[in-house]
């Protein structure tokens, strides 16, 4: 009886723990955040950010615009089959348009930004930290919250809405590809319907607001987790998976949250 | 310093993409004009019953578009829906005091835009000029009850 | 004024969860000398030097570097009083994505308004000194360990500090580069006046350089004074590590319940019983 009872109060005492563990670490990642994404850049900072836009931004950019391409056909595909049904086929246009720009490509794009250049930035960071750079930058009197992750901060932050922009773009081309030059959807029905149920402010703004969030938060994940790791080989690795991980989750949550204020009529 | 000035071109070239990529969103996806203000006017006309017309709806004449609707709203006077329509300014002065505008839709089931004719009186409708003649929506469950009763009157 | 300590620590407190580290410790390092910190492995002298460069923060006590109570001073203060110091990390800590020109230079940039060509000559002079100018154009990857520790003091000279913390920096060096660097150290301090903090337990080099020596055990100082004095001290701890001796009060096994109760399996024991 008296080992049941301990063992219960235990588990107890471990959730608090936990919890306390919990809070605390998104504490620090608040605190992380602000420290470093405020504040005014210096000439060099820009160049800094410039560098990191070229590493998270134009080399994620194949990748997102092929997902983008086939996404946007896969879409017209399986839209055509089942607005045929219907003798709807003129709305395929409406369709892809409204579920690249509302969902899929802020979604899809912040995934794999989050796979390409997410784990890349956490491992880099780690790495740096693991041999002491960070350490020694501080010795020197440079502080690595802006020197080291205020420009790779900024720079995430920048390329997602762009490449989700990239993503829609390929994707609605690679709809009209299918729909109109292979199942021959009439071309002009699927530019006008577009047209008629896309609302520039409402869908490709709040799309782009989505993509905005996202990239707040996987970037965010992504430094935090490389700033604020064990520092050895097997702690990096497992901060990259961390990474990809929760961010891939909180996209997946913040999105279902975002299209429920957005579209859902709260 | 070679290698950073491609990087920096590459950098650019990848933020005029995103900004060109916004343009097309803007203009080819969600059909915004760039046309000034300046070079249209407004009319108005009301209906009865707009059925499901929404802002920035299509305005035609023959078919082709000459203008968007502009904004929507109850007329507290008459209880019907006040519609402004933006026209291209080509047409002003141009449409006769008895022009039709009547709220069609595109299909069976598509968008609901307006459609204007023009009639053959020699006075011409003026900017801010309203609409006399116009045909409300056809509201699918008020066809379907006429069928019906006509059906059963027969 | 030369007289006066540059660092002085006073009854330092550090722990690290439920590990003490620091049990008191009292320390003061006098200006324009090389001061060595020795102790077995484990006894946190990096952690010490941490603390001295303001990274960690210490339980109780204070570290007061010229005058300035390092813990008490602003981020900003910090950073400026850190201009002042150089530190030599074990692995050297080349930034990865910089060449060796551009790691010594890295300090200067971000620190100074100096046009390129004063910074280009600065640079190589610091280069000439660890003897690596030609190797100016090498990234990190491909420096072996002691021309990477060389380059690191290149750059921690760069801002001609008036202190600087080697974290022990002569492990892992073949017999060559150890004498270049010994000689370095030396030269270097004698040159340009400089404060010096080794921290070691290579005896034999840190003996040859050091003129005032620490020796840390269990959080505290067990002994201190020059390199002769410590020579002959009859302390057995103190001389059992000065002289390398594998038997010695300072135990070679870490702490552990008996061996035979171990061996002999304490386990099953106590499940048979």
């Amino acid at each position: 009886m008296q080992s049941k009872f301990s063992s219960g109060t235990a588990r107890i005492t471990r959730l608090g723990r936990r919890g306390c563990d919990l809070m605390e670490a998104l504490g620090r990642a608040g605190v992380f955040l602000a420290q470093s994404a405020i504040g005014i850049p210096s000439r060099e900072g820009w160049r800094l950010w410039l560098q990191q836009m070229h590493f998270v931004g134009v080399l994620s950019l194949a990748i997102v615009l092929v997902s983008g391409l086939f996404i946007g056909m896969v879409l017209a595909l399986q839209g055509y089959t089942i607005l045929v049904d219907f003798g709807a086929e003129q709305a395929l246009g409406q369709m892809v348009a409204l579920s690249l720009l509302r969902e899929l490509a802020p979604v899809v794009a912040a995934l794999l930004f989050a796979g390409r250049a997410g784990s890349a930035l956490t491992a880099e960071i780690g790495l740096m930290k693991a041999t002491e750079q960070l350490t020694s930058m501080e010795m020197i009197g440079v502080d690595p919250l802006r020197r080291v992750v205020a420009p790779r901060l900024w720079a995430g932050f920048v390329a997602l809405p762009i490449l989700t922009v990239g993503f829609s773009v390929v994707g609605i081309w690679g709809g009209y590809l299918v729909g109109v030059e292979w199942l021959g959807v009439f071309e002009g029905s699927y530019w006008s319907n577009m047209q008629a149920s896309v609302d520039f402010i409402n869908d490709v703004g709040n799309g782009m607001i989505k993509s905005l969030v996202f990239a707040v938060v996987v970037t965010w994940i992504a430094v935090f987790q490389g700033y604020d790791l064990v520092p050895t080989s097997e702690g990096i690795s497992r901060a990259t998976t961390r990474t990809v991980v929760y961010s891939s989750l909180a996209v997946l949550g913040l999105d279902f949250v975002l299209t429920a204020v957005m579209f859902g009529g709260l | 310093m070679r290698r950073s000035k491609t990087m920096e071109f590459g950098v650019g070239l990848f933020m005029i993409a995103g900004i060109l990529g916004v343009v097309f969103l803007g203009l080819r996806v969600s059909g915004l004009t760039l046309s000034a203000p300046s070079q249209s006017f407004q009319l108005e006309a009301n209906f009865a019953n707009i059925g499901g017309l929404k802002p920035r709806a299509r305005v035609t004449m023959a078919g082709v578009t000459v203008g968007r609707v502009e904004t929507i709203e109850l007329d507290t006077e008459w209880y019907d829906a006040r519609v402004v329509l933006r026209l291209n300014s080509e047409l002003e002065g141009q449409l006769s005091r008895d022009s039709t505008a009547s709220i069609l839709t595109a299909g069976l089931l598509g968008e609901q835009y307006i459609g204007l004719s023009v009639g053959g009186d020699p006075e011409m409708l003026a900017a801010g000029d309203t609409i006399r003649d116009t045909q409300s929506a056809l509201v699918l469950e008020e066809l379907i009850q006429q069928f019906v009763s006509n059906m059963a009157s027969n | 004024m030369t007289d006066t300590p540059f660092i002085e620590i006073e009854d330092l407190y550090f722990s690290r969860g439920e590990h003490d580290i620091f049990r008191g410790v009292n320390m003061t390092v006098p200006r324009g000398k090389v001061t060595a910190i020795m102790g077995p492995s484990g006894t946190g002298k990096t952690t010490l030097l941490k603390l001295i460069g303001g990274q960690l923060v210490p339980d109780r006590g204070r570290i007061l570097i010229d005058g300035q109570d390092v813990h008490r001073l602003s981020r900003k203060a910090l950073f400026t009083l850190r201009k002042r110091m150089g530190m030599l990390f074990q692995s050297g800590a080349l930034f990865s994505d910089l060449d060796v020109f551009e790691n010594v230079a890295f300090p200067l940039r971000v620190h100074t308004d100096l046009p390129d060509t004063m910074v280009r000559d600065l640079v190589l002079l610091k280069l000439q000194a660890v003897g690596l100018r030609g190797a100016r154009e090498l990234t990190p990857a491909e420096l072996s360990g002691g021309m990477a520790r060389r380059v690191a003091l290149a750059r921690a000279m760069a801002l001609d500090p008036e202190l600087i913390l080697y974290d022990e920096p002569f492990v892992g060096q073949d017999p060559i580069s150890m004498g270049v660097l010994v000689q370095l150290i030396k030269r270097l301090n004698q040159a340009l006046q400089l404060t010096s903090v080794v921290v070691s337990h290579d005896i034999k080099e840190t003996l040859s350089i050091a003129d005032y020596l620490y020796l840390i055990a269990d959080g505290q100082v067990v002994a201190h004074g020059t390199p002769q004095t410590l020579d002959i001290n009859q302390d057995p701890r103190v001389s059992q590590f000065i002289h390398g001796e594998p038997d010695g009060p300072v135990p070679f096994h870490y702490p552990a319940e008996a061996f035979y109760r171990d061996i002999l399996g304490d386990a099953r024991v106590s499940t048979s019983g």
